[in-house]
């Protein structure tokens, strides 16, 4: 089905450390799906794996599109961006066009520019530096850039980590109402698991790449992640809490 | 001045060259290469004097040791050739090579400034034809390759997670910078490739606000920073290549002072 993300036993290890120890989960087609754990966990790995930049050793990823193969937007954790680097959002947006050999965008490009910027809220920002935009802006300006090819997925690597409270909303706002409208599956990974709670279909929580007790990680679903926030009196846990959660339930649900 | 057949020469084959460094500076500096660019004019500089030693043309000896040197650091990783120790020893490892490959041959101390400081109204039409066939090859293929460059260059996290051959890219990219190193050492010399393949890419940061913009006006400040040189050069005994230099110097800080009165007035304006 268009959008839907299957992951089969992926293992990932680096000069021997395991990092993604046979995960498996499944996405379906037009979810807002969160991947939450904490740091060192895996979760950017597995989201890079996911988008081919890392070859496992072993399992494999399977991601269906429209036309077969999908066509994947990506929103990563940071962006060097120099301040005095005159690209303009415009232009930054449209970097996320099909490469072509002719220099200069087609009116149909042009187009799709412009859509992905209305969808996003910032096509008046289109003839400023990104450099100059705000950090929210900025944000926007990447989704943009992620959704300019009308994506089957999206992958968002803590895209709103960097975002006040407010910022924070509003942009997952966003990606709920172009993942319902556009019918786009959205993986996200997030350490604010108040968002998760409130935006995520559902969830695979992950720790050190693995279940505390079973080996295996854990695909979570709504009735998993109610019990999740509910066995705790934290509703916006930070990195902190999400560790003492996770060694909480080191012998118990995990 | 134009009656001259050296002044054609040296203005058409200056023109195209600040051409081809205005549009691949604006790319060396969203890249952070600019001190990868000095350290190939001086690989191109022993280049040449390896050159001279052998008997053969000198632009020869410069691209071989600048394309050899490219595809050695697109092996090696930019980041890892960028350090400052890599690149100070590289740099004057070189340099020595040069000199000695110039004591060995028997042109010395005409041909080492003429390689360490350019000399642009030297060059004869069998120069102009490299330059111009060279020149026209370097900028058909940025021209070819500007998205997937543009891409890379200034949102390189996007353009690994788009799948694009960001290793090809870099080493695509240092092959051309190369040649544009070797092209350009013969107008302004190895110690001033600087002046023509970054200043002008850096000055036009301030006055502009998109990347072919900055394209644009990096390629008219290099270009009429030639002018300027080849002019007053041929009007006074001072060298072009100080001429160039100062134009492009003055140009510069003129854009940091632009920038900040644009600044202040904004401020004012907002108030």
């Amino acid at each position: 089905m268009t959008g839907e993300i299957r992951v089969d036993n992926l293992q990932v290890s680096f000069n021997g450390e395991t990092i993604l120890d046979h995960v498996s989960f499944q996405a379906n087609p037009g979810e807002m799906f969160a991947i939450i754990g904490p740091n060192g966990a895996g979760k950017s790995t597995l989201l890079k794996t996911i988008l081919g930049l890392i070859r496992p050793q072993g399992g494999h990823v399977s991601l269906e599109g429209e036309t077969g193969k999908p066509i994947v937007g990506y929103v990563p954790q940071s962006r060097t961006i120099d301040d005095e680097t005159p690209i303009q959002a415009g232009d930054f947006v449209s970097l996320g066009l099909k490469v072509r050999i002719i220099p200069w965008m087609s009116p149909s490009e042009r187009r799709s520019v412009k859509r992905a910027m209305e969808m996003t809220h910032t096509l008046h920002l289109a003839k400023k530096p990104i450099g100059k935009l705000s950090g929210g802006e900025r944000q926007r300006v990447f989704l943009a850039q992620a959704l300019v090819r009308a994506p089957d997925i999206l992958l968002l690597d803590e895209s709103t980590a960097n975002l006040d409270p407010n910022a924070q909303e509003q942009m997952m706002q966003l990606i709920k109402s172009v993942c319902h409208e556009h019918k786009v599956t959205v993986l996200f990974i997030s350490h604010d698991l108040h968002l998760v709670k409130e935006y995520a279909d559902r969830a695979l929580f992950m720790s050190r790449g693995h279940y505390e007790t079973g080996g295996v990680n854990h695909v979570m679903d709504n009735k998993a992640m109610e019990w999740l926030y509910h066995s705790t009196d934290h509703e916006k846990l930070g990195r902190r809490g999400l560790f003492e959660m996770d060694r909480e339930h080191k012998t118990g649900y995990f | 001045m134009f009656q001259y057949d050296f002044m054609q020469h040296a203005f058409l084959a200056g023109t195209l060259v600040a051409l081809m460094c205005g549009t691949i500076g604006v790319f060396v500096m969203a890249r952070n290469l600019s001190f990868i660019a000095h350290t190939f004019s001086h690989i191109g500089f022993a280049g040449a004097s390896f050159a001279v030693y052998a008997g053969i043309d000198p632009l020869e000896g410069l691209l071989l040791f600048t394309l050899l040197s490219a595809l050695g650091v697109g092996q090696m990783g930019v980041k890892a050739f960028r350090r400052d120790a890599s690149v100070s020893v590289i740099l004057s490892f070189f340099l020595g090579l040069g000199i000695l490959f110039l004591s060995l041959s028997n042109k010395q101390s005409n041909f080492t400034a003429t390689l360490l400081f350019g000399s642009v109204v030297g060059i004869n039409m069998q120069d102009v034809w490299q330059i111009v066939g060279l020149t026209l090859l370097v900028l058909f293929v940025l021209a070819l390759g500007y998205r997937l460059l543009k891409f890379d260059s200034f949102d390189q996290v996007g353009a690994a997670a788009a799948g694009l051959p960001i290793r090809w890219i870099s080493v695509g990219f240092l092959l051309l910078m190369s040649v544009a190193v070797s092209v350009t050492v013969q107008i302004v010399g190895a110690l001033l490739v600087f002046v023509l393949m970054t200043v002008p890419a850096a000055a036009a940061r301030y006055f502009t606000q998109s990347v072919f913009a900055m394209i644009v006006v990096s390629s008219l400040l290099a270009a009429a920073g030639v002018w300027f040189g080849l002019v007053m050069g041929y009007y006074t005994s001072a060298p072009v290549s100080f001429y160039i230099a100062s134009f492009e110097a003055v140009m510069y800080f003129t854009g940091i002072t632009y920038q900040r009165l644009m600044l202040r007035y904004k401020k004012v304006r907002a108030s």
